[in-house]
Formats: structure tokens, sequence, C-alpha cells
């Protein structure tokens, strides 16, 4: 029996009530936030705002506890084994500089090899450079098929190469294409590789469970999965989070310190030095409580729904280069208007109320292989509505007619 | 082509510019034909061709590639400039603040505020923000050719 009430989702967002007008497709920048996790968020500040794991008085311990206890609801949300796994942070691009950045010298080593794909955003390419390849560490790029998937074939012959990191997106923030993430994590493995998802982007397409994925790392922002800016994820494994260096040395992270030397604290806290975004956090973890009140699988399939109707409707609109293929996608489609450059199609959806995001998307690497200037994209969460699908094919008609007129 | 055969093919497109599409921008009925004037405006501008578009000419900070050359005539203190960027609307917005700088003195041209300017031409709406980070990222080029 399908309980999922479209109209009753969308009613969750004081976003939509505020701005009728606007029909949002730009959820892989960031998304809305319901009002739970506002509420949350208001809450801390106006009743229980103090700073957490210091201080003996007890709105620090409601404090810490409220925060320990967001911990707890992440933990559970992706099946973590242990509490001390889950790494608050300021988003994915934190995280994966604070994998990078730990493994150089301790796991890896000059001369070492890191494997990544080519559809990464910026954000799981330049810290590899910045912590790593400038201490000799070598990047290998698995390059994509004609029809813009990771080739598998390339990526089982550069395991050969035994790269010590694998590191690829769950789901691509470009075309939205879903990786086969559990079957590349089993290959990196045999390889004897450590593998690190970036999961910005696939965190909010489907059920995660980390002890059945069995990848080492697996990272995300708060904002992407309806929660507030500025606060994420580093979720690891334990002996593995026990050999990062942490990028950040301050309060909070350390066990002892004296002016020669200091020494770390334990899991989880000497990944997270100074005082947290702890009202970031307990909105984080508002929204997965908020989230699981829903059957994410119904999700799945009306966000599936809303996508088919678009790319049904792109099929009627002359002129256009999709990008993105309709299998395996988690709700993006990438786009360009024959001929025209993409800042004016976004202009021109702009300009008609509709919200999406033309440019390069933060992966130049892409777009050069792509020999493509950038791309239009639409990407789609459950909140929007069939009459948001009508209404982007309208504007985008519009557009093509006024380029070509 | 040389960039004097290009400022002299800039000259008169800017006039006419400004003396016949400024004031059919103005008085355009809806968004669609605005946009429709915007797009043939750029296209009267001479286009750089591909063998001048040096990466140094690139004006940095624009979500599409813009390109900018320079002459200064120092007997009469007169600024004059030829641009070309990949995106249609983009250049027609970039004509329309050319028509506006272009001959301008040192001094003129150090005075000049766009966003007034775009005000007085009912243009500001164009000015948005991620409109205007490309338009402004020009005019900060343009600016830093005074003296």
């Amino acid at each position: 029996m399908h309980t999922f009430d479209p109209v009753n989702f969308r009613g969750q967002f004081e976003f939509f009530l505020q701005n009728p007008g606007w029909v949002y497709l730009d959820n892989a920048a960031t998304m809305h936030k319901p009002r739970a996790v506002v509420s949350a968020v208001n809450d801390f500040y106006q009743r229980s705002n103090s700073n957490v794991h210091r201080g003996a008085h007890n709105l620090s311990q409601h404090a810490t506890r409220l925060f320990e206890q967001a911990r707890d609801d992440i933990a559970a949300f992706i099946n973590a084994k242990e509490r001390q796994q889950i790494i608050f942070c300021s988003g994915a691009t934190a995280a994966l500089n604070q994998i990078a950045y730990g493994l150089m010298h301790t796991v890896l080593q000059p001369g070492d090899r890191v494997l990544i794909t080519a559809l990464e955003h910026h954000a799981n390419i330049v810290p590899w450079h910045l912590h790593c390849v400038r201490f000799g560490v070598q990047l290998d790029v698995v390059p994509l098929t004609n029809d813009y998937q990771v080739d598998q074939t390339a990526f089982a012959q550069l395991l050969e190469k035994k790269p010590k990191v694998v590191s690829f997106s769950h789901v691509s923030n470009v075309l939205g294409h879903v990786q086969p993430v559990a079957e590349m994590v089993q290959l990196a493995k045999n390889a004897g590789a450590i593998t690190v998802i970036d999961g910005a982007q696939g965190i909010v397409h489907e059920k995660l469970d980390v002890q059945a994925l069995d990848a080492d790392f697996y990272v995300w922002s708060s904002h992407k999965l309806y929660g507030p800016t500025g606060t994420g994820v580093l979720y690891g494994k334990t002996a593995l989070l026990e050999q990062l260096t942490p990028i950040y040395g301050g309060g909070e992270m350390i066990s002892e310190v004296q002016f020669s030397h200091s020494l770390f604290n334990i899991l989880p806290f000497r990944l997270e030095a100074g005082t947290p975004d702890i009202a970031g956090v307990i909105g984080m973890a508002a929204a997965v409580n908020w989230l699981q009140k829903f059957n994410i699988d119904e999700i799945k399939e009306y966000k599936a729904m809303l996508l088919k109707q678009f790319f049904s409707g792109l099929s009627q609109i002359p002129g256009l280069d999709i990008l993105s293929s309709p299998v395996h996608n988690a709700g993006i489609v990438t786009l360009n208007v024959q001929g025209e450059h993409p800042a004016d199609v976004a202009e021109l959806l702009s300009q008609q109320a509709v919200a999406v995001r033309g440019g390069q998307h933060c992966a130049m690497p892409l777009f050069n292989q792509l020999k493509l200037a950038g791309a239009v994209r639409f990407s789609f969460a459950p909140y929007n509505t069939e009459a948001d699908v009508a209404t982007s094919l309208h504007a985008l008609t519009q557009a093509v007619e006024i380029l070509t007129a | 082509m040389t960039l004097d055969q290009l400022l002299a093919d800039t000259r008169p497109a800017l006039s006419q510019i400004y003396a016949e599409d400024l004031p059919e921008l103005s008085q355009a009925k809806d968004w669609q034909s605005k946009y429709r004037i915007l797009m043939l405006l750029g296209r009267k501008l001479p286009p750089i061709p591909e063998k001048m578009k040096q990466p140094s000419l690139l004006v940095k900070g624009c979500e599409s590639r813009a390109w900018l050359m320079h002459y200064y005539n120092q007997h009469q203190d007169q600024h004059f400039f030829v641009l070309d960027s990949e995106a249609r609307i983009v250049k027609g917005l970039m004509a329309i603040m050319l028509c506006l700088v272009n001959g301008m003195s040192n001094t003129e041209l150090k005075k000049f505020e766009l966003e007034h300017a775009f005000d007085k031409l009912n243009l500001k709406p164009y000015l948005s923000q991620s409109r205007g980070s490309g338009l402004n990222a020009m005019m900060a080029s343009i600016k830093d050719c005074c003296r």
C-alpha cells in the first residue's frame, strides 16, 4: 500500500509557502529544509544554547546530551556499528580534505597511487592534489564510456596498478548517474585498496547501510539531505579513523598539551577540533529523524516518476543534447540546447522562475573531457510536483524558441 | 584582423546600438522581446577572431568566458575597447555597457558607475547576481585600464 503523499510532503516546507512562484530544480546544489529542521535549530538557540563537552553546569550537559544524541541518530540512520565512527565536520569537502590529509604519511607514502574517476566533483580531486600529489602520490583517473558512465573495464584494469586508495562518488553531481557502488567497493577491496565514497549526492538517493556496503569511508553534507548548511559527516572504519592525522588542531581534540607536543584525544573527538556547529548537528539529526517518518523507497519511486515525466517531455523539445541517462539516475538531468551557451539557457529559465544551475558544476575535468563549455542541470527532489515538471518543460521550450528564433 | 580594424568596426556598431536598440529595448513590451533584442544587439558587435583570443585577454570572474581588448589614445585622452563573450545574453549586456564607456576619458571612466547608468536605462533588473558577476567582472577589467 502506498502511503507517500506528495502534497503532504511538500507541505512540510515553509519555503514553498513563502515562494509559491518558484519552480526549484537546483536540489543538487542545496535542498530546502522542512519545518522540523528549522525549529530544531531554533529551539536549540532559544532554549538550550550552551557549549558542549565542557562546563559542569547543567545547561552544558543538556547541550552535550542533544549533540551526542545526534551522533547516535546519525549512526543509526546509516547503520554504523559504533557511534564514534560518526565524525562531525563542515561537510563533504571538509571530510574529503581530512581523509586525504589524514592518510598522507600514515597510510599513503610518496610513490603510492590513488584512483578516482573522471566524473568527480572538485572536492574529490583537489584535496588529493593538495595533500597527496604534491608529496609524490600518483593520481590515476578511471575514464568514462561513450554514454558517460564510469568505464568498469578500465576501473578493473587500473586496480591492477594496486592503488592504496580508491575514491569515487556514489552519484555524479553533474549527470545524476548512480554508480554500482557495492560492486566497485568490492573490487577495490579485493585489490587491497582503502575505499572512500563521496556521498554528497548519494545519501539522499537511497537508504545507506554502511555495514552492508563495507566501504572504509563515506562522507556527505547535511544541506543536501534536508539539513542545515555548514555541517556534515565523515563516517569511517574505526581502525582507519584512528590512523588519520587530524587536519585541525585545537580545543577538544587533545588529551594533553605541552609546549613541545600534544597527545590526541580518543575518537570521535580527535577529529573534531574546536567548538562544533552544535545547532547545525542537531538540525542535521532532526532532518534524518524527520525523513525516516516517510517510506524512503516510495520517495524514490515518486522521484523516479517525476524524472520519467521530465525525460518524456524533453523528447518533445527539438534541438537538445541530453547528457544524462534515464537509467540508474538519482534525479538529475543535464543538457544543452544545441549551439547555445548554458549560461544563456539558465538565464532564460531563471527569467521564468525556474531555478536551475548552468555551468561546469565544479567538475571542470569532466567538461574538458566532454569538450563542452558547461551544461544546464535540472535536479529534482521529492517535494517537486508534476506541475513543476510541466512548468519547467514549458519554460525550456520558451527558452529554446527565443534562442533559436 | 588587427586590433585597429576591430576598434574601427566596433565604433559604428556601438553608435547604432545606442541610437536604435536602446530605445527599442526600453519600449519592449514583454521579457521575451527584451531578450530577443539583447541577443540581436550582442550579434552586432564584431566578434574577436578565435586566433586573437589569447588567455591573457580572458576576464576573470565570469561564468561564461569573456575577452577584453583595450586601446588608449593618449593625445586625445580616450579609452577604446573591443569585447566578446561566448554567452549571447551576456554579450548583449556587455555591448550596452560598452556603448556607455567607449571613448571615455580617463577621468570619466574612473567616475563611471555601471549600476547608476543601468538604472537610468531601466536595465537594473539585468544586473541580477549571477549576471552581475560577469558584467561587474567586465566592468572591473575595463576600469583597470585607467591610468
